[in-house]
């Protein structure tokens, strides 16, 4: 084949689930020495795109029509014996997940020796070459990894031994699915980076599967947009992300909060492809008065965990280790106010929170809620300031019994709470989906039978049932799409204004924050760093931490 | 690892003292004094007295766990009360048949690895469906049932198999154990080939054989060493555990099979007070199960790496 083809032709491919299409006649070509990002919502087929070409198509898929040809080779005519002689070594493939990719019972030496199952080398020879791979992704300590196992790596860690096990390949096309989307924002641009080295000093083709729409502007040379298994808008980034010419695409675009200059309460969203809501830019905003008293208080908290002793260490007498997860951290949030704490994963920002509802114990500090210290009143009266403080869990789904209609669920903390008597439960469900924007007959919906975003806005409404002070929000939009994540954002902006919650938010996302938070709590290794207001600190970041976390969330390049 | 074994072994030294004295307490709720039934209707108040003594049964419990444990160090666990021959001797002398039953009960029961493996990799064909119903139905019969048809049918109508004893000489002993072997482990071939199926069919959708996939590692390999090596430790600890099912199913399929054994012995000495006896079995088979599932953690921390992080 000439170097003049494209490594990978796609023409009209069809891809369905039963009788659900999945990939609905896409033709795409990626050419050879570049990078092609493939950007999408959850369930828009870019991962069944991705998992057509290396054919690992889940069971219930069918290709019902169409063609995929890897340098000029048609793949569907492929038996397991040709899949094995290219897979591994022409095509390479990180897979979305770094904390499941590897084998949790073989050690990470192991592993990379299994895959150079083509070479005819020494296992001293391979061994050699894994180290250089590890070395090549710069792994510290690249010589003791190769005897660990999986689970004494981090998650970081983990993402750079499945590259260096792509790179290791020397494939033709390398193939990432969300490789970065389940890291911290730190740690995604980095390994961005380090992807785009790696892939100019192979020479390979890239396909970049993912919803960052700024990490494609970083990483890839051409783009193609992904709507419901069709392909909306292919080329190059420069020119797709300034001069779109599909709608949906400038919508997409349009909704990245990351691409919004001014300071906005309200972010857009999209409703049936058209813009349902549009920036709303802060004009007149009712500034909190700080001077008030605290709605919740925590003054020199330290939180500390102790680590299980096994016997041995019992029978020996050696002392418990502890570990410091929150120290010394000291917080205001006043009624009606939206605070944001940022942090990197183990920062100890979700044990902060969960120590203001006296979920774990604090080891020194004081807690005012509403003027009562809450580290002094028995566990009975904590009872009824828990009604007061709701938390919204981070995976909404998963925290809604799969067994109970929705109705119920979003009434289940009133009936908890012995506050149920004399109330009609079903107007009262109605009541509180209409006031998170769910229609009546969400009330005997079942949790599979909803949207992510849908299925968030039940967690915000189960939060609001006891009518409650203050909602902590946990990662409340990780893992959705832009136009569902301003949705669920301009819910909580709403709701702060009409019933003047105060609200905490617990993220790593610098962008939304930007347009929603008054104030900014950054916290680096259980301590918080950096407190101000959101403008303040974006503009002139004091703390060393704070800047490479400003820096690190990727800058849009191109405005529409 | 070496430390984990060790403090793995502690405790199931701390697990075998608090079963014994658990069962001394459990003994002083049984009616009936075994002096009465050694000596008969007819010993006097004086006899029944002095052999109280002998046997520490006037004494506190906690105080008869003692001397049982300090005769226990000495290797003494006391004399049989009707033939007068010390229990360690008898235990020593029937603890064969029984651990060779268990011992090949567990051989067989291993079947249910491969059985279970195919099954999962050729997922709702042929012989997936077709073992899945079989299995069902003999996880749903119990040993004494399966035991009796096995005598009807190889040893009273096809008279391939002896039904009774359990034989002299290598060839008869191997031959008196299939029917007694089969009776226990059919149950158990499909309990562990269903357990195996579902682990395999849940590790072959995760992630990492997936990136074992996209990497052409070959089929063969990726299920030895990415599929069946993290589904085994689930199987491995059932199996650890089943050893005490299979030691309690070996009681009745000793009678029924009039195979001597620990079964047979605990079963007599229970019938007829012989508390020496009975702690004696009792004491072997707690032994024999604790060491059983010691052996299935530490092989399950050997297979998997996480578990040992986890204690």
């Amino acid at each position: 084949m000439t170097e003049h083809t494209p490594l990978i032709e796609i023409n009209d491919l069809a891809i369905k689930f039963g009788s659900h299409t999945a990939v609905n006649n896409v033709t795409m070509d990626i050419s050879r020495g570049r990078i092609m990002g493939l950007v999408g919502e959850s369930g828009s087929g870019k991962s069944t795109l991705a998992n057509a070409i290396i054919g690992l198509l889940p069971y219930a898929a069918q290709i019902s029509h169409g063609s995929i040809h890897f340098d000029g080779r048609n793949l569907q005519s492929f038996t397991a014996q040709d899949w094995g002689k290219i897979r591994g070594k022409d095509l390479a493939y990180v897979s979305q997940d770094p904390m499941s990719a590897l084998n949790p019972t073989l050690r990470i030496g192991k592993q990379m020796l299994d895959i150079q199952h083509f070479s005819e080398q020494s296992t001293t020879e391979k061994l050699a070459n894994a180290l250089a791979a590890l070395e090549q992704v710069r792994m510290p300590q690249a010589q003791a990894r190769l005897s660990m196992y999986p689970h004494e790596l981090s998650g970081g860690q983990k993402q750079r031994v499945c590259i260096a096990m792509a790179i290791m390949a020397r494939p033709k096309l390398l193939i990432t699915d969300e490789a970065t989307t389940a890291l911290d924002a730190t740690l995604e641009v980095e390994i961005v980076r380090l992807l785009k080295e790696l892939q100019k000093d192979i020479g390979c083709s890239m396909l970049f599967v993912t919803h960052h729409l700024t990490v494609v502007e970083e990483l890839c040379d051409d783009v193609t947009i992904m709507h419901q298994g069709d392909i909306k808008e292919c080329g190059t980034v420069s020119e797709v992300f300034s001069n779109p010419s599909d709608k949906y695409t400038s919508n997409l675009l349009t909704c990245d909060p990351s691409r919004i200059e001014e300071k906005c309460r309200r972010l857009p969203i999209m409703f049936n492809l058209g813009l349902k809501e549009l920036a709303d830019p802060e004009i007149d905003r009712k500034r909190i008065n700080n001077k008030s008293r605290p709605l919740l208080s925590i003054r020199h908290l330290d939180v500390t965990f102790r680590k299980p002793r096994s016997l041995i260490d019992i029978l020996t007498g050696k002392p418990k280790q502890r570990v410091e997860a929150v120290k010394t951290a000291s917080l205001d949030i006043a009624p009606g106010e939206t605070v944001a704490l940022i942090g990197e994963s183990g920062s100890g920002k979700s044990t902060l929170a969960r120590a203001a509802f006296r979920l774990v114990p604090s080891e020194k500090g004081e807690i005012y809620f509403d003027g009562t210290d809450l580290l002094s009143i028995t566990n009975a009266d904590m009872r009824s300031f828990r009604n007061e403080m709701s938390l919204m869990m981070q995976d909404p789904i998963g925290s809604l019994n799969p067994r109970i209609p929705v109705g119920t669920s979003v009434i289940e903390p009133l009936i908890v709470s012995e506050k149920a008597s004399g109330l009609n439960l079903r107007d009262e469900a109605i009541h509180l989906l209409e006031l998170v924007g769910l229609s009546a007959d969400f009330v005997d919906r079942y949790p599979h039978e909803m949207s992510g975003g849908q299925a968030r806005r039940v967690g915000v409404a189960r939060a609001l049932a006891l009518r409650p002070k203050m909602i902590i929000a946990d990662e409340p939009t990780a893992g959705l799409d832009v136009s569902i994540q301003g949705e669920i954002f301009n819910l909580l902006a709403e709701l702060r204004e009409s019933m003047s919650l105060s609200i905490l938010i617990i993220t790593h996302n610098l962008h939304v924050v930007r347009h929603l938070a008054d104030r900014m709590v950054i916290m680096y290794h259980g301590e918080i760093v950096e407190t101000g207001t959101t403008e303040n600190v974006i503009r002139a970041p004091k703390h060393a931490y704070t800047k490479v976390l400003l820096e690190a969330n990727l800058q849009a390049k191109y405005g529409v | 690892m070496l430390a984990y074994a060790v403090q793995r072994i502690i405790v199931s030294i701390l697990i075998i003292i608090l079963a014994v004295t658990a069962l001394f307490v459990m003994i002083q709720f049984v009616p009936g004094d075994p002096a009465n039934v050694m000596l008969g209707p007819r010993a006097t108040p004086e006899l029944k007295e002095a052999l109280r003594e002998r046997l520490h049964l006037n004494d506190a419990f906690i105080v008869q766990v003692y001397y049982f444990f300090s005769g226990l160090m000495q290797g003494d666990l006391g004399v049989d009360l009707t033939s007068n021959r010390p229990v360690l001797g008898i235990l020593i002398e029937q603890a064969p048949f029984t651990a060779s039953l268990v011992a090949s009960t567990l051989l067989v029961t291993l079947l249910g690895i491969p059985i279970g493996t195919y099954a999962a990799v050729h997922r709702d064909g042929f012989f997936d469906k077709a073992s899945g119903v079989v299995s069902v139905s003999l996880i749903a019969v119990p040993p004494i049932v399966i035991g009796l048809y096995l005598i009807l049918f190889f040893s009273v109508s096809l008279q391939l198999l002896p039904a009774i004893g359990a034989g002299e000489g290598f060839w008869e002993i191997l031959l008196h154990l299939v029917l007694p072997t089969l009776a226990i482990g059919l149950t158990w071939i499909g309990y562990v080939s269903r357990l195996v199926r579902a682990s395999m069919i849940e590790v072959l959708g995760q992630n990492h054989v997936k990136t074992a996939r996209a990497f052409g590692i070959p089929n063969q390999r990726i299920l030895r060493a990415y599929v069946l090596r993290v589904a085994l430790p689930a199987t491995i600890t059932v199996l650890g555990v089943s050893i005490g099912f299979i030691l309690s199913s070996a009681v009745i399929v000793e009678i029924v099979f009039s195979r001597p054994g620990i079964g047979k012995l605990m079963y007599d000495a229970v019938i007829s007070r012989n508390y020496p006896v009975v702690m004696g079995t009792v004491l072997a088979s707690t032994v024999f199960i604790v060491t059983a599932t010691t052996i299935s953690d530490l092989l399950n921390v050997m297979l998997d790496p996480r578990t040992k992080d986890e204690n």
